[in-house]
């Protein structure tokens, strides 16, 4: 019977801590992909250096400005040169690019506010956020946290659920022992307590297994999602190994004593 | 306060200066499905007492010995253990009352993954008695059963009569003042059933007041002590000297050798 809880313990948690490691990893991939999005602030033509960098300190004293750099006019000309495949029309002379500073936000979400703002600073020909990509991109960040969220609730009390119900499986095992504990003179608390302490370390100890399943099974199981999809390939969490021991040990010990303290009641009537 | 109200009621020497042990009044019991199990029942059982309870199955027996252990609450009535009214009992007073009664079962209620010493070492664990004091008190009980022999045996280990022993001496190990049996011989064949009865009488006989539930008439009509037979959930004969059946014929035999001894 014991071992069957444990597994049952075990399995749970594992399912569970494996999944929240994955909506965790989905969520910070995609909020990194939303990260990468920049404002193109351009300057009109004619304008120099000196205005692009006193627009690009402007920036940098706006709160939402995470980072703001002015790119080099001719190295991005020699780029555009190097990657234009026809030879360059007739009549350009010179660098035709105008001063460009690529700005990020400190919250990405943020983006288009900032680009609003920066539209405002005097001498700014247009700020770029890349508007129709980039709300996508959030459209898409907010849906998976939604249903990571979600989902994650709905998992963690399944898993609450699954444990109470071996716990409550076990002191069932037990009743005839409980009961005779009753008839001799035992008082709840001092039957109560030992069960209590044998939850605590059903939960604990399947939490650990748990972590062991999540350490073994889950790095296999990445390399295998990020073989199919390899835009998946930073799908790192985020969340550091020891906080998720932690987490779940913690949760597992915490249902293990809270589950047989509430389910410990329904015998204990004398 | 309470708490100290509640281990007193436990003590021994409270319960030793009372001449009623057990007191039933005006009891009745309804179970929820409606069966109307005892009715109108007064009983009184006085310290140092030998009393069976005797009847038909489904007469009641069963049930009165379970209002005396808190089992549960009578419908209607008043019951006294020990000079306090269990009906009143609060429950987490429960315990307490039970710590001062032995109980022993048909089917023995021993801890099936522990031996005979533990089950013994358990009762006194939960009254809190030293551990020094546990080993002479399972040490004598045990003796006094006769399977000190068998104290490393598991339950399952033993036959029905040493598993009964092993559950007499457990109720028997605090040195409580009252002592009930439900039915204690039900699975027992005829030798060992009056093996076990004798050890009752023994234990009687050391002051404790006993109280046997049993439909077996062999071992009521071989110790002779008190009869109170039910029918239908009412006393019908309270009998100081009785056979299990009512026979006046038998009963003047033997009050009559009685009085020649």
């Amino acid at each position: 019977m014991a071992v069957a809880s444990l597994s049952t313990v075990a399995l749970s948690l594992a399912v569970l801590g494996g999944f929240l490691l994955l909506m965790l990893g989905s969520h910070g991939f995609v909020e990194r992909q939303l990260a990468r999005f920049e404002i193109a602030v351009y300057m009109p033509d004619g304008a120099t250096q000196q205005d692009a960098e006193r627009v690009r300190e402007a920036i940098l004293r706006l709160p939402l400005t995470e980072k703001a750099e002015l790119q080099s006019r001719e190295l991005e000309w020699q780029k555009l040169k190097r990657s234009l495949s026809t030879r360059i029309p007739e009549g350009v002379i010179g660098n035709p690019l105008p001063y460009t500073i690529f700005v990020r936000a400190r919250d990405a979400r943020q983006t288009e506010s900032l680009a609003g703002q920066i539209r405002r600073i005097p001498r700014v020909e247009s700020a770029d956020a890349a508007r129709e990509s980039f709300g996508h991109v959030k459209a898409l960040a907010d849906l998976v946290k939604l249903i990571g969220i979600v989902a994650s609730v709905g998992l963690c009390l399944t898993t609450i659920f699954i444990i109470s119900n071996a716990i409550r499986l076990t002191l069932f095992a037990r009743r005839h022992e409980i009961r005779i504990m009753q008839l001799v003179g035992a008082t709840n608390w001092f039957i109560r307590v030992p069960l209590v302490i044998e939850g605590l370390l059903l939960g604990t100890a399947g939490a650990a297994l748990a972590v062991g399943l999540i350490a073994t099974g889950g790095q296999y199981m990445v390399a295998l999602v990020q073989r199919g999809l390899p835009v998946l390939r930073d799908l790192s969490s985020g969340v550091a190994p020891g906080q998720l021991l932690v987490a779940l040990i913690g949760g597992g010990a915490i249902i293990g004593a809270l589950g047989s303290l509430v389910s410990i009641r329904r015998f204990l009537k004398a | 306060m309470r708490r100290r109200l509640l281990c007193s009621f436990a003590d021994r020497e409270l319960w030793g200066d009372l001449e009623r042990m057990i007191e039933l009044t005006d009891v009745s019991v309804v179970y929820p499905n409606g069966v109307q199990a005892l009715s109108d029942v007064s009983l009184r059982v006085a310290r140092g007492e030998f009393v069976f309870v005797v009847g038909p199955s489904g007469s009641g027996k069963s049930t009165l010995l379970r209002l005396v252990y808190r089992e549960f609450l009578p419908t209607r009535g008043r019951v006294i253990v020990g000079g306090q009214d269990v009906t009143t009992l609060p429950q987490n007073g429960i315990p307490y009352l039970r710590r001062r009664l032995g109980v022993v079962f048909q089917d023995f209620k021993l801890l099936p993954q522990k031996t005979v010493w533990e089950n013994l070492a358990f009762v006194l664990r939960v009254t809190s008695v030293p551990r020094r004091e546990i080993r002479r008190r399972i040490s004598e009980a045990l003796d006094l059963v006769g399977i000190m022999h068998r104290c490393d045996s598991f339950p399952a280990e033993l036959s029905g009569g040493e598993q009964q022993r092993a559950s007499i001496a457990r109720a028997i190990v605090n040195n409580p003042p009252i002592l009930v049996a439900d039915e204690p011989t039900g699975n027992l064949d005829p030798d060992t059933s009056w093996g076990i009865t004798q050890l009752l009488a023994r234990i009687n006989a050391r002051g404790t007041t006993v109280l046997v539930a049993t439909h077996d008439n062999q071992i009521v009509d071989r110790l002779i002590r008190r009869v109170v037979a039910l029918d239908v959930g009412r006393i019908v004969r309270d009998q100081d000297k009785g056979l299990y059946h009512h026979e006046p014929e038998q009963e003047r035999v033997y009050e009559s050798e009685l009085a020649e001894s």
